[in-house]
């Protein structure tokens, strides 16, 4: 019973530390979490109007690309922000009571309520000022964000360990990591690539993510290629394979 | 009470393995101070994390009895993009005392002034030690580990360690790795001397000094 206070108190110091540190050294603080992205789909929004003649659904350029950024957005800003999260609180681990594994934990707390605001935010306000009415199906969106979360939290468990063994799987991860924004189904609709590649593209879990979070924005989307057993599959195994890399990978985030 | 039971832990460095201690077995009772002495890079810091839980053990055991500080290096457990003041919230916040409170025992006691609330990765070594060292005592343990902090600062600094260490110590023990044996005689009652991976315990201080003078005088 003491362990588990033990833990809830650390988890909710370190929560304040990262508010503290992440946004505190600037002018306006916390507003920039919510601000960086509203800008980025600001900005793509535009260049994709002035490029495309519609979007791959509905109407709304906005919509459509929002819907896709913020999906994409729950797993990758989980895990660049939670890769760190031992190295940088390394200080704070010279601390008996501090374990390794509260640092993932209130990283990945304060990340789901920041990307969870972000898309109400930036998503409410698409829809409020939308002349079509939407109807929202909240089972498909909270399914593609629990299955977002859980499984950049996996990734970053890994990372985390794997970051402090091997310094130049840092940088391979980096490199592959970089180009996903463009394959993961966020500015077009995997339905429109032609067969064998389409078939590849499908092997990324994040595609489907994404397809799984605008059927809950567009009632009439089919997602061909959606499959849900290979998502929680996927998710749920590198959730296991996270958890059992860092229990024993214990000494290795402690020491360094 | 603090025990080892068939105690190991090796170094690893960049593909070399040293055993800081091997099969060690020894206990520590309450009421005594211990000063712990080795040579350069022996492993006494490594002990010393190893005693407060913060390293763990590649084999055997060890068993802790009462509150057990964390090390209290110069080096500092301190996360230097935050102030003094978040640093001390922040270990309030997990030994779950009175956070104004600590606060105010800090600031009285670190003598900082308005560099309490500037980033500690600002701070000269001897005020992190005089933040590190006013936080600790600032915090109730049944031990308190030491690591060398006695010997950053100056007279002044050094004074007022020496006047609450000796309130303190009426009812907590310290454990404490220096290189002057000035400081362990001040402090300690006995000694355990670190040398090949082996612990010895000495139940005389001075005992514990002349055997770590044979070692170095033996190389």
């Amino acid at each position: 019973m003491s362990y588990l206070s033990t833990h809830v108190r650390v988890v909710g110091a370190l929560l304040v530390r990262e508010m503290a540190t992440r946004f505190g050294s600037k002018p306006g603080g916390y507003i920039w979490a919510l601000l960086d992205p509203a800008a980025h789909i600001l900005l793509m929004t535009f260049i994709f109007r002035a490029i495309a003649r519609a979007p791959a659904l509905g109407t709304s350029f906005a919509l459509f690309f929002a819907t896709g950024y913020i999906a994409f957005q729950f797993y990758q800003a989980m895990t660049s922000y939670l890769n760190s999260a031992v190295r940088a609180n390394k200080a704070l681990l010279s601390y008996p009571n501090v374990a390794p594994i509260d640092t993932i934990v209130a990283r990945f707390v304060l990340q789901v309520c920041t990307t969870t605001l972000v898309a109400f935010i930036v998503l409410g306000t698409i829809v409020a000022t939308m002349r079509v009415d939407t109807d929202l199906h909240w089972p498909a969106i909270l399914e593609a964000i629990a299955m977002a979360c859980l499984f950049g939290l996996g990734v970053a468990m890994i990372n985390a360990v794997l970051f402090l063994k091997y310094p130049l799987y840092e940088q391979v991860f980096s490199i592959v990591n970089r180009p996903l924004f463009m394959i993961s189904g966020v500015f077009f609709l995997p339905d429109s690539i032609p067969a064998p590649y389409r078939d590849f593209l499908l092997i990324n879990p994040l595609v489907h993510i994404v397809m799984v979070f605008r059927k809950g924005f567009y009632p009439g989307y089919r997602a061909i290629g959606l499959d849900m057993t290979y998502l929680y599959g996927i998710a749920f195994l590198t959730l296991f394979a996270g958890m059992l890399v860092f229990t024993f990978s214990r000494k290795t985030l402690r020491n360094e | 009470m603090i025990r080892f039971e068939q105690a190991t832990k090796y170094a690893r460095t960049k593909g070399i393995k040293k055993p800081i201690i091997e099969d060690a077995s020894l206990t520590l009772n309450r009421g005594k101070s211990v000063g712990l002495l080795g040579r350069n890079g022996a492993g006494k810091s490594t002990l010393l994390r190893l005693i407060a839980g913060a390293t763990k053990l590649d084999g055997g055991r060890i068993i802790r009895r009462g509150k057990i500080s964390w090390p209290l290096g110069f080096a500092g457990s301190f996360q230097g993009t935050m102030t003094g003041e978040q640093n001390v919230r922040f270990v309030a916040r997990i030994y779950g005392i009175d956070t104004e409170e600590l606060i105010a025992y800090v600031e009285d006691f670190a003598e900082l002034g308005p560099f309490f609330k500037a980033p500690v990765g600002t701070y000269s070594s001897g005020m992190k030690a005089r933040l590190a060292f006013g936080l600790s005592m600032g915090v109730n343990f049944d031990y308190y580990l030491v690591d060398e902090i006695t010997a950053v600062g100056d007279t002044n600094f050094k004074k007022k360690c020496q006047a609450i260490f000796q309130t303190k110590l009426q009812d907590s023990d310290v454990i404490m790795v220096s290189h002057s044996t000035s400081t362990i005689r001040d402090y300690c009652d006995c000694g355990v001397v670190l040398e090949n991976g082996k612990l010895t315990y000495y139940e005389d201080v001075e005992d514990a000094i002349r055997a770590h003078d044979r070692n170095m005088k033996g190389n």
